[in-house]
């Protein structure tokens, strides 16, 4: 039961890592090498795609709040897509998508983008 | 229930996280064996690991082999997952700080509220030198 990342470039500095498989206490680590790897405080928004993850267990969501951490600590977006029910399930066990932006799908994330877009040019 | 469904099946496995991804494969083809929804496999998957883990990281020192015993068990209105390893007296619903608010809690705190959140019963016991966790889910909820 293997991890398969892909990180992708999105608009103004953002990058996307696309999570699909098993993300748990053996794959964990494979993912925060990753994140290592690919995010810095050059990045804007760090993008979370859940569509193709099967298994979500603890040792992957403490991948998901460091890297949250990040991104609050150095100014950035962090949101997370496409999160299937029983990903789902396992953030709301222990309640942890209360101050997370979450969207259940591409459409609802790219009007949040850009309105948020909007809201950067209206204030130049 | 037919003849071909397993009540109960035994595993030994080695100390090592590695075997999760075994014992996931292994109570795929016993839930499937005794037609249990695949609801209920998703959730114990995720309760076999949580506490596999925590068993590993916890209650034997890393750097020795010891084999841990997992037996699943069915029956006509719940089913259990029961583990049997050695090591210092370790019940993993008491001793670790199960506080899921702060970032620096124990490790395995996290997985323990998940596998109370997911299953309707929860024992430990301590005999002679091993130690057995028990985790149950009824069917009826």
């Amino acid at each position: 039961m293997s991890l398969v990342i892909t990180v992708t470039p999105e608009a103004n500095n953002g990058k996307r890592v696309s999570i699909a498989g098993s993300l748990d206490s053996n794959t964990a680590p494979q993912l925060q090498q990753s994140i290592n790897a690919e995010i810095d405080d050059s990045v804007s928004t760090t993008i979370i795609d859940f569509k193709d993850l099967d298994f979500l267990s603890s040792a992957g969501l403490r991948v998901i709040f460091k890297t949250k951490k990040v991104m609050d600590n150095n100014g950035g977006k962090f949101l997370l897509v496409n999160l299937q029910p029983q990903i789902k399930k396992v953030f709301e066990i222990i309640k942890a998508l209360d101050g997370m932006d979450v969207f259940k799908d591409q459409d609802e994330m790219d009007d949040y983008l850009a309105a948020m877009q909007n809201k950067v040019k209206e204030g130049e | 229930m037919n003849l071909s469904q397993l009540h109960k099946q035994t595993f030994v496995v080695q100390n090592r996280t590695s075997e999760c991804s075994n014992l996931a494969r292994l109570l795929a083809a016993f839930i499937k064996s005794n037609d249990i929804p695949d609801e209920i496999y998703n959730d114990l998957r995720l309760v076999l690991e949580e506490a596999f883990v925590n068993i590993v990281d916890y209650a034997q020192p890393k750097d020795k082999n010891h084999s841990i015993t997992v037996e699943f068990n069915n029956s006509a209105d719940s089913i259990s997952i029961t583990f049997i390893y050695t090591g210092i007296a370790f019940n993993p619903l008491t001793d670790c700080d199960t506080n899921i608010e702060t970032d620096d809690h124990c490790e395995g705190g996290m997985g323990i509220h998940i596998i109370k959140s997911l299953t309707d019963e929860q024992k430990y016991d301590r005999i002679k030198q091993h130690n057995v966790f028990t985790v149950t889910k009824h069917y009826t909820n």
